[in-house]
């Protein structure tokens, strides 16, 4: 059993490894599978995080280029997901901060019961629901986006991508103890929410 | 007391989800949900809010997969050939350099010899020599530091961070 262990723990090392040589080298074929495995998830994160299907298609497309352009600032002792989000992430904290500075705050700093960014107008179907799958994600989609962002962006961390705190925390650039508050009221007012109680 | 005991049970039940509970007071909270429906009735409210965010889906079209691929590769013979222009820069450097070093003691020596014919204090022709070493490196600084100023930063994103 240790031994299993011990190989797979190796093998993901290795493969961590060889990864970070072929970012070094900006291997365009790496990248293209990188793509393929990790496009599901980063628009889903940049939906979250915009709310715009189109913002989120810039910026995934964006994001792809920053991970080429920087590939030899990543380190095997990274999971490859946390350092993709961390530069997702920034990118747009950047755009936001050109398009709306006000906002940008929220993202930041949280205050209890603000409201989130609407990139969008906010009383149209943003294209995060549209995208998501049938009337229950449609609804959860839509709670979803009333969360505050900072809220809204550590849940989808911790329970859509399974990240943990650690992790979590290097992304969002904040201490351990504000990811763990920013999921514990999340959660609080995710459960509100869907018990049509948001206040 | 009873109060205590849902204000604990509910803080547990975030806990577990958030950060995982130690043994102890996860067989006290399983024990605690046995017997108290309103506790309960939160432990499933919460696994329902998770539940929920895991269905909710993004689609990710082709097109925009293949256009993010073209452009990745696009990217790359950019950056490739500006790799190819800075290693030539760069062989340049090194061999002007190791020339310079070469040349140094004929270059004294030089110095020297003009300074004897034209009758030139030492003390110029001292601070004259270390100038042809550091004039031309200062001139091809100065021009990268503006390149570099003047340059569009990379896609119009400004700042160092990753």
């Amino acid at each position: 059993m240790l031994r299993t262990i011990c190989w797979f723990m190796n093998s993901m090392e290795q493969e961590a490894q060889e990864l970070a040589r072929g970012l070094r080298r900006r291997d365009p074929d790496l990248l293209d599978r990188l793509i393929e495995q990790y496009h599901y998830r980063l628009l889903r994160y940049l939906l979250v995080l915009t709310g715009s299907q189109e913002t989120a298609e810039d910026l995934f497309q964006e994001t792809w280029v920053r991970v080429l352009e920087r590939g030899n600032q990543y380190s095997a002792c990274w999971k490859f997901e946390t350092w993709l989000f961390a530069i997702a992430r920034n990118l747009t904290l950047d755009l936001l901060r050109r398009r709306q500075p006000l906002s940008l705050d929220s993202l930041l700093e949280p205050s209890e019961g603000e409201a989130p960014i609407q990139l969008n107008a906010p009383d149209e179907t943003t294209p995060f629901e549209t995208a998501a799958q049938g009337e229950e994600a449609r609804r959860i989609a839509s709670l979803l986006h009333r969360l505050p962002p900072a809220y809204r962006e550590v849940l989808v961390l911790r329970f859509q991508e399974d990240l943990d705190l650690n992790e979590i925390a290097a992304i969002v650039g904040t201490p351990l103890s504000t990811v763990k508050s920013r999921l514990y009221r999340g959660l609080d007012a995710l459960r509100r929410y869907l018990e049509g109680r948001p206040s | 007391m009873k109060e205590d005991l849902h204000e604990r049970a509910q803080k547990l039940i975030d806990a577990w989800h958030v950060e995982g509970l130690a043994a102890d007071d996860r067989a006290w909270l399983e024990s605690h949900l046995e017997t108290c429906p309103v506790c309960a009735e939160r432990a499933q409210a919460t696994e329902r809010a998770l539940s929920s965010l895991r269905i909710t889906t993004a689609r990710v079209s082709a097109p925009l997969l293949a256009r993010t691929q073209q452009r990745v590769r696009l990217r790359a013979h950019e950056l490739r050939g500006r790799q190819a222009r800075m290693r030539a820069l760069w062989a340049a450097c090194a061999l002007s350099w190791l020339l310079g070093v070469l040349t140094a003691p004929l270059m004294w020596w030089a110095f020297q010899w003009l300074s004897q014919r034209t009758e030139m204090p030492k003390a110029v022709w001292l601070v004259a020599f270390p100038l042809l070493w550091t004039i031309p490196a200062a001139v091809v600084g100065a021009a990268l530091a503006w390149r570099r100023a003047h340059a569009p930063s990379e896609n119009g994103y400004t700042e160092g961070r990753v």
